[in-house]
């Protein structure tokens, strides 16, 4: 008897598990490119914004520096990288977005570049939620394909206690004192958006579980949250 | 037997729901010191930025216990533009060093500042 229960306890926890696992594509599959061409050191590129919220560019610009660097890339500092796209006038990335990528290598060895195009940022007045739609596209500076591709609407309660929500990085009570309400709310829904919606970006060469990750399961190419 | 296929199968629940990753760097405060002296550089907040990167480059933390890409080059650049024009290249040389990915992009940043 006692065994019967525990080899059930097995089974339960292992159909616990294995469901998640088998309906989603894996990354190597959803990514392949990834995989294939195995870029090592990004540059992130000046955000397009495609909203009348004009200071969503810079908003994103400096936000997806941690994450990625934490997705174990080499990340080109955003701050260094700001004052060469400004000296050589390539502050508008929408110039280059569908164009040869081949002279950002040229310039800083990027494998590849990290788009952005901010969609939507919108806010709810009645109940005070802002709304953040973002298109992340990684292109190799390579070959020009793209990479890795995924959008997220996410829909922050701007009202909540910012304590209950640390992602990478943690938005700390300094930040939270000194940039004032406003300020914190959005840079705060920069953030979460680029962590969200860049979660199931296959891990890079400097994370420990570099190479391990391919049969992990993928999220949707658009995906939206409510927080 | 029943014994060692628990514990597999604990093992495997366990690495589900610990799927989500230890931080690979220590950040400090940095992300809201830098967006602050971004917005607004004044000494007061190049000061406290400046504290954050020694903390970061002295006591580096998370998995890795490495200095995250690209902070040693940003670190060397700002004693570069705050007159400590030695030390910010030798930080900036250590970012080749730490990451040789970077040589390209910061050699050529290392010889505007030596003209």
């Amino acid at each position: 008897m006692k065994r019967y229960i525990g080899l059930s306890f097995v089974w339960l926890m292992l159909l616990a598990v294995l469901p998640v696992q088998a309906q989603r594509p894996t990354r190597t599959r959803q990514f392949p490119k990834m995989y294939e061409e195995k870029p090592a050191s990004i540059v992130i590129m000046p955000p397009i914004n495609r909203t009348n919220f004009v200071e969503a560019k810079e908003y994103f610009y400096t936000t997806l520096y941690v994450p990625l660097c934490e997705k174990g890339y080499y990340v080109f500092s955003p701050y260094l990288t700001m004052e060469l796209f400004r000296s050589e006038s390539a502050y508008d990335s929408e110039l280059y977005f569908d164009g040869n990528l081949a002279p950002f290598r040229e310039v800083t060895g990027a494998d590849a570049a990290m788009f952005t195009i901010v969609k939507q940022w919108d806010r709810d007045n009645l109940n005070g939620k802002l709304r953040v739609r973002a298109e992340f596209i990684l292109r190799s500076t390579k070959t020009n394909e793209t990479l890795y591709h995924r959008e997220g609407l996410v829909t922050l309660d701007t009202e909540v206690d910012s304590e209950g929500d640390k992602p990478i990085g943690v938005l700390t009570d300094v930040l939270i004192t000194a940039l004032g309400t406003a300020m914190q709310d959005k840079v705060k829904a920069g953030r979460r958006c680029s962590g969200i919606v860049l979660s199931d970006m296959p891990i890079g060469p400097y994370s420990p579980r570099y190479g391990a990750d391919g049969n992990e399961p993928a999220g949707a190419s658009y995906v939206e949250v409510v927080e | 037997m029943t014994r060692l296929l628990l514990l597999l199968a604990s093992g495997l629940l366990l690495c589900a729901s610990c799927s989500s990753n230890k931080p690979l760097y220590g950040w400090y405060g940095y992300e809201s010191a830098a967006y602050r002296y971004s917005k607004r550089a004044t000494p007061e907040m190049e000061k406290k930025l400046l504290l954050e990167y020694r903390k970061m480059v002295s006591r580096p933390k998370g998995v890795r216990k490495a200095v995250p890409p690209g902070l040693y080059a940003e670190f060397g650049f700002l004693l570069c533009q705050t007159g400590h024009r030695t030390e910010g290249l030798a930080f900036l040389r250590e970012e080749v060093k730490a990451y040789p990915e970077s040589e390209k992009y910061i050699s050529r940043i290392i010889k505007q500042l030596e003209q």
